[in-house]
Formats: structure tokens, C-alpha cells, sequence
């Protein structure tokens, strides 16, 4: 089930949340555990089974790690077949058909194999699978005895399919003690308005125009149309990624969790190692946490810190998919940051703040050109075409969508930087000053309110879309 | 004494637990491959078996752009778009063989291919009764990355072409 569809919104949540209200304390775990299954196995009937048998698996690994703590050998033993088996499955489901093309490409005689679709959310949930046994392992957290918690830990539907990813440490307490207010809940409806809204008005029309541009021959774009093409794309992936993110925050809050930010303004960082701070916040914490400082992290030699950052960023791409641009991605990033650390950062620090924002930028919609490409081949060209290697500099193309899609443009500009949710709050607050606290409130509640009509108009009319990190 | 035997029992049945959750998902898996996997027939070699099965005379190929107008999806996005359709106005005949490149591509096309079902069924219903006879009965289905649609008075036998060439 996709939080952006009719049957979500209209039926599954509020029938969720009033049963969530409505029953005691002690049935509430089970009654989310509930819906949260029902939820995954709305999409993915036949991974349900894997996701619950990976829980038990997990489970079982994290009580037996914590009951051997006092013989560490042993503890690490355990840790390292559990890790071992997850990496695994999710690399059968993930690279095996992948890795026997390469194979196929390489010897002369085909290796027939039969694949399998991949299941949602298994890259999410196997590492916080891991880096909940890690932590058991490094005594950060006591395995959970009360197998429903640990199974909502991994399962909980606001974060199951596409994040953010969630440390144990971070929701140990609030599996048995979380508080649920009013007020709590009204922030949560709040910020997954505001989530909903990015991906079903911002998001998608920026990919309706991502998808037009695309659709035509990279060698027959000019410079300004690839580099619409190309915009259109960092905006999309921005407002459907962080919209989602913040739709699962706001939902945890509305069923009484905090999660931690996922996103915090990536496009206005003025250097890519700040980008990487704000950018899938959780996935790069879990990667620094859990590769980057066992393999040394930088406290150690040059060469061996640009090896550590090297695997890290490689590991990165490999993460989104199983594919050479994927990978490419990857270490085009682990290329830049070692270069930015090591070669030219000192230099751009010092540069007037709009050149370090544009070079920023600059890179990072190079580095989406690779992404969002279907292969090496396409990428290349339509950064030729960005370049004017493609049907010359401008041409009516570029220029119509420009001049009919401003007002969306403009408005994602404002609201991928900190200026959109300013002047919003802005605007709810003059209701402050001319009227009271009773006024602001109200002006508040209609203005959410509206928003919420009117991404709920457009999903009636142009129906829902799925998230672009399901796919990972 | 009691106390020493429940802590050393107890990572014992852990243990226990843990590999029986283990094979259960190995044989789970094992299970999903012959159950719900495909092969890993290439497009061309699917397209070409379904491709030599139609046998209507009226049907046409269709490039991307009339796949666009038709079901609202860009033939760029896929691995491979195979698409016929008949060259009277009058008839709802057409075939449709698409591998997506990723899974999460598979409920955007089933949906495109059920509205435009949906879509088809309404203009019919009123003066062509027959062809929204072969929409009720039109074969699609999902195998791992192929989605094949058939709206034809044959298309049970192309359904079976398209299986049998997995």
C-alpha cells in the first residue's frame, strides 16, 4: 500500500488510528503490529511470509548475541553468521541476477537462471536488522525479549518500505513507554500534510515533465532542455523521497513515536560532504556507523581513509539497485568527497558563498544524470546534450515547459530551501497579530486543511504514483 | 545451581531457534523459485515466441508514440515494449508485452492496462457488445519483470504462447 493512495488515506489510516485510540495500552503494540503486516501485505502478499520469518531469524540471533555477552568470542561468532545470512539474502534478491548477466557477458555459453521480483523494503529493514544486532553486540542496547516489539521495531508500517532507517537505541524506550497527545498527534497530521503534499503536487508534476523530457532521444535534447530534464529530476527525487520521510515521521508521531529527520534541506548545502549530511540523513548515518568507522573511519593513514571513503561510497550506490550506474553513482561520490577532503575542499571554502552553492548543485545534478539513467551509454549522452552535444543550446522544447511550468519550479525552489516553510509559517502567524492564539490556531487547521484538499483533488484526478524508493 | 543451568540453556535454544528460522527461510525461498520466479529469457526472445503467435491479420505494430497515447506510458522506461494493435477503430484487439525494468514499474503498467480495460469497455458497451466481450475477456498477467495484455478472441492462445515461452 502506497501512503499516497485513496485506500490509505480514506480508509486504512483513520480505520488504523481509531482502533489504535480506541483499544488499551497493551493491545496497542499488537494492533500496530497488526496493520503494519496488513499494510505489507497489501503490496507484497507472498514477501510477507520472508519479512516475518526474517524477523524471527533476527529475533533469535539478537537474544542469543546478548545472552553470550560474556564470551565475547562467542557473541561475535553469532554476530558475524547473522550479518553473513542477512548480506546474503538481500544480495540473492538484490545483485544475483545482476551479477550472473555480468557472468553471461563475459563466458560464451548462457548460464540460464530463473529470478525473483524483489521485495519491497528489504533493503531498509535488513539493515536495521543489522545494525540492531551490531549494537546488541557492541552492549549500546539489550536485545528485546518481547518478540511483538522487536517485531514492530522492524515492521512498524510508517517506516517499513522506504525508511527512514531507524536505530533500536532510538526507539528501545518508546516500544513500551511513548506518550500520545492531541498535540502530538496534531503535529504528526501536520507534517504528513506537508509530505503528502510535496510528493503528490510537487513531486509528481516535476516527474510528469522528468518523464516527458526523457521519453525523447538524449542526442535530440538541447543544452536548456537536458538541463530542465535534469532539474526536474533533482526536484522530483527530492519532494517523493522527503515527502515519504516526512509522511513516516508524521505518522510515527501520530501513533506516539519520534523519529529522527531524514532530510533537512540538501539542495541549499554549499559543499557535496554537506549535501551528504542532509541527504538520507538515515542511510548515510547507518553506513558511517557501521562501515566506515570499523574499517578505520579517519584515524588512520591518508591512503587507507580514501580506501575506507572509496568502499563506503561504492557500497552506497551498490544500495540503490543493482545496475552499473548505480554503481557509477556511487563512486562518482566517493571520487568527489575524497577529492573535496583531500584536494580542493580548502579551496572552496574560501569561495563567495553562491559559487559554492553552485558548484554543489553542479555536481549534483551530474550525479543524478547517472542515477536516473537506464545505462552507461544514455548517461554519457545526455551529458553531452548538457553540454550542447545534443540538438545545440536552446530550442522551443525547453523554453515552453519553462514558461508553462514556472509557478511549479518557483515553488519547488522555495520549498526545497528553508524559505517556503517560513513564509508559510508566516502567513499563519499574521493571523496572530491581527486576531489571538484562537485565530492563529484556527487559520492553521484551515490551512493544512486546504492543503490536504487539494493534494487529495489531485490524487482523485491524476491517481497515485509509487514512490521512487520502493524500488530499493 | 538452577540459576547456572537456566543461563546456559537458554542461548542454547536460541541457537536452536535461530538455525530452524534460518533453513525455514532457505526453504521459503527455495519454494518462491519454482513457484512465483521466471526465467531469464531475454525481451527479444519472449517478444519474438509471442510475436509469431498472432494470428489475426488485422493487427498492426505500433511504435512508442501511439503506446503513449494509447496507455499514458513512456516505451523508454522499459526493457522492452511490444505492442499491437488492430488497424480498425472498430475492433478493442490488441496485444501488449512489456519487461519493465524494475519491479516497482509493474503496478504503474497494470494500472495504465486496467484503465485503458475500463476505458475501452465504456466506449464499446453501447454499440459493439462483442468487443466489450473481449475486453471482459482479455488475459493479462505478471510474470517476474513481464506484463503481457491480450485483448483478442485469441487471447487464451497467446496467453499460452507467452507462458510457454518463459
Amino acid at each position: 500500500m502506497v501512503f499516497s493512495s485513496i485506500t490509505f488515506l480514506f480508509f486504512f489510516l483513520p480505520v488504523v488510528l481509531a482502533v489504535y485510540y480506541l483499544v488499551p495500552e497493551r493491545a496497542k503494540n499488537p494492533i500496530l503490529l497488526l496493520a503494519s503486516i496488513l499494510f505489507y501485505a497489501w503490496g507484497e502478499p507472498v514477501y510477507v511470509v520472508l519479512l516475518l520469518l526474517s524477523i524471527i531469524f533476527n529475533y533469535f540471533c539478537g537474544r542469543e548475541i546478548d545472552a553470550d555477552s560474556e564470551n565475547p568470542a562467542k557473541a561475535k561468532r553469532c554476530l558475524i553468521a547473522a550479518v553473513v545470512f542477512n548480506v546474503l539474502i538481500l544480495f540473492f534478491f538484490k545483485y544475483y541476477g545482476f551479477v550472473l548477466d555480468i557472468v553471461n557477458s563475459l563466458v560464451p555459453e548462457e548460464i540460464a537462471y530463473r529470478e525473483l521480483s524483489l521485495p519491497v523494503g528489504i533493503s531498509f529493514y535488513t539493515f536495521q536488522e543489522i545494525s540492531y544486532l551490531v549494537d546488541i553486540y557492541r552492549r549500546k542496547v539489550h536485545s528485546q525479549k518481547n518478540i511483538l516489539n522487536f517485531a514492530l521495531y522492524i515492521a512498524m508500517f510508517p517506516q517499513l518500505v522506504a525508511g527512514p532507517i531507524i536505530r533500536y537505541e532510538d526507539i528501545e524506550k518508546q516500544l513500551t513507554e511513548r506518550k500520545i497527545s492531541i498535540w502530538k498527534a496534531g503535529q504528526g497530521a501536520a507534517l504528513f500534510i506537508f509530505g503528502l503534499a510535496k510528493k503528490v503536487l510537487l513531486a509528481d508534476t516535476a516527474g510528469k515533465i522528468f518523464e516527458q523530457i526523457s521519453a525523447d532521444p538524449a542526442g535530440s535534447l538541447s543544452a536548456l532542455t537536458a538541463w530542465i530534464g535534469c532539474i526536474s529530476f533533482a526536484f522530483q527525487i527530492y519532494f517523493d523521497f522527503s515527502g515519504y520521510s516526512d509522511m513516516a515521521i508524521g505518522l510515527g508521531k501520530m501513533f506516539g513515536f519520534e523519529f529522527r529527520k531524514n532530510f533537512d534541506h540538501p539542495y541549499v548545502a554549499k559543499s557535496v560532504s554537506e549535501f551528504w549530511r542532509r541527504w538520507h540523513i538515515s542511510l548515510t548515518s547507518w553506513f558511517r556507523e557501521y562501515v566506515y568507522i570499523p574499517l578505520g573511519g579517519n584515524q588512520c593513514s591518508v591512503s587507507d581513509n580514501i580506501r575506507n571513503l572509496l568502499i563506503v561510497w561504492l557500497l552506497t550506490g551498490m544500495w540503490h539497485g543493482a545496475a552499473w550506474n548505480y554503481i557509477v553513482w556511487g563512486v562518482y561520490y566517493g571520487v568527489i568527497l575524497v577529492m573535496e577532503k583531500y584536494v580542493w575542499g580548502a579551496s572552496v571554502d574560501e569561495m563567495p558563498c553562491i559559487v559554492r552553492h553552485i558548484y554543489t548543485m553542479v555536481i549534483v545534478l551530474v550525479g543524478w544524470v547517472f542515477f536516473f539513467s537506464p545505462s552507461l551509454g544514455y548517461a554519457l549522452r545526455y551529458l553531452a546534450a548538457m553540454i550542447g552535444g545534443g540538438a545545440g543550446i536552446a530550442d522551443m522544447e525547453g523554453w515552453f515547459i519553462l514558461t508553462s511550468h514556472w509557478l511549479m519550479y518557483l515553488a519547488a525552489l522555495l520549498c526545497s530551501s528553508r524559505a517556503g516553510h517560513a513564509i508559510f509559517r508566516k502567513v499563519i502567524g499574521a493571523f496572530g497579530v491581527i486576531g489571538n492564539a484562537r485565530v492563529k490556531y484556527v487559520a492553521g487547521t484551515v490551512a493544512y486543511m486546504a492543503v490536504f484538499a487539494v493534494s487529495a483533488a489531485y490524487l482523485v484526478t491524476e491517481g497515485y504514483s509509487v514512490f521512487i524508493y520502493f524500488r530499493f | 545451581m538452577t540459576e547456572v543451568k537456566k543461563a546456559t540453556a537458554a542461548p542454547g535454544v536460541f541457537s536452536v531457534m535461530k538455525y530452524a528460522s534460518a533453513v525455514l527461510i532457505i526453504v521459503y525461498v527455495v519454494l518462491l523459485m519454482f513457484q512465483t520466479s521466471v526465467s531469464s529469457r531475454s525481451f527479444d526472445t519472449v517478444a519474438s515466441a509471442v510475436e509469431d503467435s498472432l494470428t489475426a491479420s488485422s493487427l498492426k505494430e505500433r511504435d512508442g508514440q501511439r503506446f503513449k497515447r494509447n496507455f499514458g506510458l513512456n516505451s523508454a522506461d522499459y526493457e522492452g515494449v511490444l505492442y499491437y494493435s488492430s488497424e480498425s477503430g472498430m475492433s478493442a484487439e490488441e496485444v501488449l508485452l512489456i519487461k519493465v525494468s524494475n519491479t516497482a514499474q509493474v503496478r504503474k503498467v497494470t494500472g495504465a492496462i486496467e484503465e485503458r480495460i475500463a476505458d475501452r469497455t465504456d466506449a464499446f458497451e453501447e454499440y459493439a457488445p462483442e468487443q466489450a466481450k473481449i475486453l471482459a475477456d482479455a488475459q493479462l498477467t505478471v510474470r517476474g519483470r513481464f506484463v503481457f495484455y491480450a485483448a483478442s478472441p485469441d487471447a487464451a492462445q497467446y496467453r499460452a504462447v507467452f507462458d510457454s515461452s518463459l
